[in-house]
């Protein structure tokens, strides 16, 4: 079963993610994320970050992890190829991003995602005990 | 959940107050549009925005209207003083994205010929697509200045005219800007983008006027058939979406400990008497004189595209701003409630303003017609000229609505296009079209969107703004 399903929305695009832990469930919404942002051959890492995100539950802290992995890419054009998550709980996380550096020659860009929204945010733990989420982009 | 939904007139319909919402949902639709609308998620948005604190009036929906996130898009609600909210979402990320038509003295069948080479000039030397960086980097001091002084600043550093400001909403700055409620990570997306178009249903059009609905109105607005002008789309770029993202998180750990529910996070606010409230307009007003600026410089840079792939004179070329007006953003107004006028904040989502003739806003050129209201369409049928009118002020807190809206998701309209050429069918129809991506294309591609023409033939007859102008276009810049 795949990592992730894309939700039609009709203005903008949302992702269902899912994942064995907490930890790979933000991991997955990371890299299903930036699979839509960018296409990104094959490259070694060239530099490691660790990042610190504080939210108010587990909704609040994945938008804005996924915010965090977006500024990174918008702002100082570093791309997290791979992303683990060291601690986590509802309101905290600690991960390490392996980052390349966006080359326009190397690297095409698919779409524009303006920002990860609140609109109809959800994660939550089913009965087989499987983590999943649900996440809306503005493009 | 399900909307009750009862019709008022051919072009009305009202979602009755019920539950937590504090003022009834209306909408200004047709039979036809209407089928559309109940198919997504829109009217729940509505009802949702109908449930904020200081609501007045109604929760507005324009005939475009179509599924957001929070306030649906299309959407208008306006908020009394002394309880009411402000909220980013009823902004969006995109603060002040918006349009600007320019006219010129140029015939369109002139320079048929010419109008390949044109796209193709624009297309290479005006940065466009995903993640466009600009020809002008910002140093910190110079995007203060660009966010205190919006157009204003760009006319100084000699992107354009004076007399441009006159025909720019709020002539192209808004007072309230304050930089240091601007945060570092917003800068930084900022620094780049400046006079760039951006990605998505974000572009440059050149359009011939096809049709004149209004002959007063349109010599007034310097209009003839066969004319040819260039329809601008564009926003605040990566500052914008950073300004509004910023606040919104600030606004939902506010709301989640304090005294409001809202029944989407996205809807996240603040009581327009806080402090955050206060900082978000100062940031907002912002990234409102940041799209200005912005939209300022692409229009120069079009002019000297234009006059360098024609080899004409300024004189010759004639090229005016017609007007420049922002669809996303929030504003302190006076509107009359109940026979009483009263300061409330409006929040326009994908609307416009449409102020109707003899309001005291009004630059003198547009006293007699009501201002200018640029309506774009799909890049395969029509633009719309209107003029606001009386109606707006009345009905719909002076706003009316910002486009087409779309139908179709984007990964819908890819899949339907699969097979299909879209280049192809524009050039033969007679649409030369340059995109950065193919995607872009097929996600914009014309069946995506609703009716233009029945959107904007719902606010004419409803009375928001009448129609003076249609525009076809000739060729078309996608990002």
């Amino acid at each position: 079963m795949s990592d992730f399903s894309i939700i039609d929305h009709t203005a903008d695009l949302g992702l269902k993610v899912r994942g064995e832990t907490l930890e790979k469930l933000f991991e997955n919404a990371a890299g299903c994320m930036i699979r839509l942002a960018v296409k990104i051959p094959n490259s070694r890492p060239t530099e490691t970050l660790e990042v610190h995100v504080s939210g108010s539950d587990l909704e609040d802290l994945l938008v804005r992890w996924l915010g965090e992995i977006l500024y990174y890419f918008e702002g100082e054009k570093k791309i997290a190829t791979k992303t683990r998550i060291t601690s986590i709980s509802p309101q905290h996380l600690d991960a390490t991003l392996q980052i390349i550096r966006y080359d326009p020659a190397l690297h095409e860009l698919l779409s524009e995602i303006k920002a990860v929204t609140y609109h109809q945010i959800r994660v939550s733990q089913k009965e087989d005990r499987v983590w999943k989420a649900r996440v809306i982009f503005d493009l | 959940m399900d909307i009750e939904l009862k019709k008022l007139d051919s072009f009305r319909w009202v979602i009755p107050k019920t539950g937590a919402m504090r003022v009834p949902g209306l909408i200004f639709s047709n039979e036809h549009l209407i089928k559309d609308i109940k198919m997504d998620q829109s009217l729940v948005q509505v009802a949702n925005v109908a449930t904020l604190p200081g609501i007045v009036g109604h929760s507005l929906a324009m005939p475009d209207i179509h599924w957001g996130y929070g306030f649906p898009i299309g959407g208008v609600a306006a908020f009394s003083l002394d309880d009411g909210i402000v909220s980013p979402g009823g902004v969006g990320y995109d603060i002040n994205c918006g349009c600007r038509l320019m006219t010129t003295m140029l015939r369109a069948d002139d320079i048929v010929q010419d109008m390949e080479m044109l796209v193709s000039a624009l297309f290479r030397n005006i940065p466009v697509g995903i993640g466009s960086r600009g020809a002008i980097r910002l140093s910190d001091k110079a995007q203060d200045k660009v966010a205190r002084m919006g157009a204003a600043w760009a006319v100084q550093e000699g992107y354009g005219e004076p007399d441009d400001l006159e025909r720019t909403e709020d002539r192209g700055t808004m007072e309230s800007a304050d930089p240091s409620f601007v945060s570092e990570r917003a800068r930084k997306r900022g620094s780049d983008q400046l006079g760039t178009l951006g990605s998505g249903n974000h572009f440059i059009e050149i359009e011939v006027v096809d049709k004149i609905h209004d002959t007063k109105k349109a010599t007034a607005f310097g209009l003839f058939k066969g004319q040819l002008t260039i329809l601008v789309h564009s926003g605040s770029r990566g500052f914008g979406h950073q300004i509004c993202d910023d606040f919104l998180k600030k606004m939902a750990t506010r709301n989640l400990n304090g005294p409001y529910r809202v029944p989407d996070r996205q809807l996240a606010c603040a009581p327009i008497s806080s402090e955050l409230a206060r900082q978000y307009l100062a940031a907002m007003a912002c990234a409102a004189n940041y799209a200005w600026a912005n939209r300022q410089v692409l229009m120069h840079w079009i002019r000297k595209n234009f006059l360098a792939t024609l080899a004409i004179t300024p004189r010759e070329l004639g090229m005016k701003l017609l007007y420049d007006v922002c669809h996303n953003i929030a504003k302190r107004e006076q509107h009359t409630l109940e026979g009483k006028s009263i300061p409330v904040y409006v929040h326009r989502k994908g609307a416009t303003r449409a102020l109707p003739p003899h309001h005291p806003l009004l630059p003198q050129a547009f006293r007699h017609t009501g201002q200018p209201v640029l309506i774009p369409g799909d890049m395969g049928t029509f633009s719309y000229i209107l003029a606001g009118a009386k109606g707006a002020m009345e009905q719909s807190f002076g706003s009316t609505c910002h486009g087409a809206g779309r139908v179709l998701s984007r990964s819908k309209a890819v899949k339907l296009a699969k097979d299909r050429s879209i280049l192809r069918e524009l050039r033969n129809k007679g649409i030369f079209v340059q995109s950065r991506g193919k995607k872009t294309l097929k996600e914009e591609m014309p069946d995506a969107y609703k009716d233009i023409s029945q959107v904007v033939e719902v606010v004419h007859e409803a009375g928001l703004a009448t129609k003076v102008a249609r525009l076809r276009p000739l060729g078309v810049i996608k990002g």
